[in-house]
């Protein structure tokens, strides 16, 4: 599993983050290490504190780093110089909350750094998307369900859940694929345009699916069928809520 | 050419930087919090009280700028800590376990700093950063020790250049930095990372003048 390293100027905001985040995982989680203020109650980074972090959670996976602003990132950089782990160390480029959050699901998940990195960089669009001001996420979509291709399953199921496919329902989908050789996509059959590949939690929250929405849950691959019965399923028991 | 800087001198350089800093906290603050978060002048007064504690005796240029260079890069808390702290820490590392620098290995190490920062920062010159007074620093600095000028005469046009660069910051919109968020509203004031190199400019001059003491 990666680990991951959260820098902020201040440890309150690195704490809240990472407890926001932690909500929406189960036992299963990420080792997480902040680096934030300066010492002595200083708002500011110091680059020996992230590259200690670094080392602390440094897994044979990989690590990924969140910053918040400005010396955040100059600190970073400068710890990859100090550090003494040698494992792979990526610097998301993400939203510093939304990327927190993408990057603990999808570590607890198992995702590797590239599709835990990928994810967390997608949430400015899917949040934009979800905001209608621009253009379609940049998160991988898995292909549209016209697919005529070969072994195409499909479910339909109603979300019954009172805020809809919010952040925690996300969440658990994009969890629960990682057990599955499969790509799904979850569209709203009413709209089918509105489709976000499963694995993507950034690109599931930002369809704003409500209640009610009847969901087109569409699947390839070898473990396909389990994939889209696994998600019918639990959108049908509103996703454990 | 002639003259060179000794560990000694450029512990005293350290000192009169810390000193001119905190002179200085308010102004730099001020500036800063024109365009940016204003902390500046507090972010270097804490970072350089701490190097003056912990700058001691060294023996060798490498083992008093890595230690300058760390305890920046921990203390200060804003962009400044990693910025003024990689600049240190490639003037120790350039300038090796000697005992005292020529004009020429001074200005190898010195670049090897505005090298650090540029790449750290990854600033250009006109972004309207520290950036804006080290180029012109270094450029007057081996100039003068090209004329074939003593190190103290060359350091002194150095600051002198340092003094142009940061004033010629006032009229540039930011491109690097907390000021960058401001946009055009951040021209019409002085860059306080190039103030600050001013100041650690004028500390140098005055270092390597030596008759005057602090």
């Amino acid at each position: 599993m990666i680990g991951i390293v959260v820098v902020s100027h201040s440890p309150a905001l690195a704490e809240a983050a990472v407890a926001l985040a932690l909500q929406m995982t189960g036992d299963t989680r990420p080792r997480i290490a902040i680096a934030a203020g300066a010492g002595d109650g200083v708002i500011g980074t110091d680059a020996v504190r992230v590259a200690a972090a670094i080392d602390e959670v440094a897994s044979p996976d990989g690590v990924l780093v969140f910053m918040d602003l400005g010396s955040a990132v100059l600190s970073t950089t400068m710890a990859l110089e100090f550090r003494e782990s040698t494992v792979e160390v990526r610097l998301s480029s993400a939203p510093f909350v939304e990327g927190i959050v993408a990057g603990v699901v999808l570590a607890a998940a198992g995702a590797g750094l590239d599709e835990a990195d990928r994810e967390a960089a997608s949430a400015m669009a899917a949040k934009n998307a979800q905001l209608g001001s621009a253009g379609p996420p940049a998160a991988p979509q898995a292909a549209p369900a016209t697919a005529s291709a070969t072994g195409e399953v499909v479910a339909e199921a109603t979300i019954v859940n009172d805020v809809g496919l919010h952040a925690r329902p996300a969440s658990v989908i994009v969890a629960s694929m990682a057990a599955f050789d499969a790509s799904v996509t979850i569209a709203d059959a009413d709209d089918p345009k509105r489709a976000a590949s499963a694995s993507s939690l950034l690109a599931l929250m930002g369809l704003a699916l409500g209640k009610g929405t009847r969901l087109r849950i569409s699947g390839t691959g070898p473990d396909a069928a389990a994939a889209v019965e696994s998600v019918r399923a639990m959108t049908a028991d509103g996703y454990g809520e | 050419m002639a003259g060179t800087a000794t560990v000694a001198q450029l512990v005293d350089w350290l000192h009169r930087f810390a000193a001119s800093v905190a002179e200085n906290q308010t102004y730099l603050t001020e500036l800063d919090s024109a365009i940016g978060d204003a902390d500046h002048g507090s972010n270097m007064t804490r970072g350089m009280n701490a190097v003056v504690e912990k700058a001691g005796d060294p023996s060798t240029v490498d083992a008093l700028f890595r230690t300058v260079g760390m305890t920046l890069v921990s203390t200060v808390g804003g962009a400044s800590g990693p910025l003024y702290g990689t600049f240190f820490l490639r003037i120790g590392t350039t300038a090796g376990a000697v005992g005292e620098l020529d004009g020429a290995a001074l200005s190898a190490a010195l670049r090897a700093g505005l090298a650090g920062v540029i790449q750290r920062g990854n600033a250009e010159p006109g972004d309207k950063t520290m950036v804006d007074a080290l180029t012109p620093a270094l450029d007057a600095l081996d100039a003068g020790l090209a004329a074939g000028d003593d190190l103290a005469t060359a350091a002194r046009a150095a600051a002198d250049a340092a003094a142009k660069g940061r004033d010629a910051t006032e009229p540039l919109v930011a491109r690097k930095g907390r000021a960058s968020y401001l946009g055009d509203r951040s021209a019409g004031h002085l860059d306080p990372g190039a103030t600050s190199t001013a100041l650690l400019f004028e500390a140098l001059a005055a270092a390597l003048a030596g008759a005057e003491t602090a």
